[in-house]
């Protein structure tokens, strides 16, 4: 199946990237468990939640081969336990796009559903672009 | 897990070692695969002039920290606010450190403000922030 992209020209403050749903298994947790060096507790670690969110809006973006993209500051507020098993549905949305000089900044907004519809997490991320 | 939630009070640090391997590793575990991170040659030639890890996995560290602090009311219940003031490369080690900054009640909740810092061997700022944390409740 293949994802409908968008380029960073299109963005403008209100668009909402298409919803993404991820099955939190076992195997996905113990794959982020190890990448981050973390023994785990249980339950779906909340950063592993929003490396999800955060890959619902990259993988559907599209941007010149030679793009930069660095991560500037991160806003989070995380509101139920997830369980390892789970599924939970991305929502992003972008909130502001400013221009200064030579450089772009994504603000998005994200927010996580698990599957009974109550918010798990939501947050706030800029996203620099050197131009 | 903290058994005493006052002001000053430190947060068990979390040392962490940055290799290439780690970062491919978040990149898969991730599905963030921007070149920036991956592709040695690529970062090579941009102002960066390497590879750099994924903000996220600097701040998964912190995480760890939290979660080891305050568990279960962390992962439930936290708030962080974070900023990324330099890259951390391959070969870098880092370090978290926090501190309960004060303690605040409202509406009988009691609330940890904790800050944090991430700094690489240099002792240069890799990442800043706050977060906070509901310990306890009069009405539990």
């Amino acid at each position: 199946m293949s994802v409908k992209t968008v380029s960073y020209e299109e963005l403008i403050p209100g668009y909402e990237f298409p919803p993404a749903t991820y099955e939190l298994s076992a195997s996905l947790v113990s794959k982020y468990l190890k990448a981050v060096d973390s023994e785990g507790d249980g339950f779906v670690p909340p950063l592993a939640i929003t490396a999800c969110a955060i890959a619902s809006m990259t993988g559907s973006l599209s941007l010149p081969s030679s793009a930069i993209v660095i991560h500037a500051s991160q806003e989070l507020e995380f509101f139920k336990l997830v369980p390892i098993g789970a599924t939970i549905e991305c929502r992003t949305e972008v909130a502001q796009k400013i221009t200064r000089g030579k450089m772009s900044m994504l603000i998005l907004e994200l927010e996580v559903f698990n599957k009974g519809r109550e918010k798990v997490q939501s947050g706030r991320a800029t996203i620099a672009l050197p131009t | 897990m903290l058994t005493e939630i006052q002001e000053g009070k430190a947060l068990d640090s979390v040392v962490r070692h940055i290799t290439q391997e780690k970062i491919n590793l978040y990149a898969e575990a991730s599905g963030d695969f921007n070149p920036i991170h991956v592709d040695e040659s690529f970062a090579a030639k941009t102002p960066l002039g390497g590879t750099i890890a994924h903000g996220m996995l600097n701040l998964a560290y912190v995480s760890e920290m939290m979660t080891s602090a305050f568990g279960r009311s962390w992962l439930s219940g936290g708030k962080l606010r974070a900023k990324f003031k330099e890259p951390a490369r391959p070969g870098d080690t880092l370090t978290i450190i926090g501190k309960i900054s004060c303690v605040e009640k409202k509406d009988d909740i009691s609330y940890a403000n904790c800050n944090f810092e991430c700094r690489n061997q240099k002792g240069e700022t890799i990442v800043i922030g706050e977060t906070i944390v509901k310990v306890s409740s009069d009405k539990e």
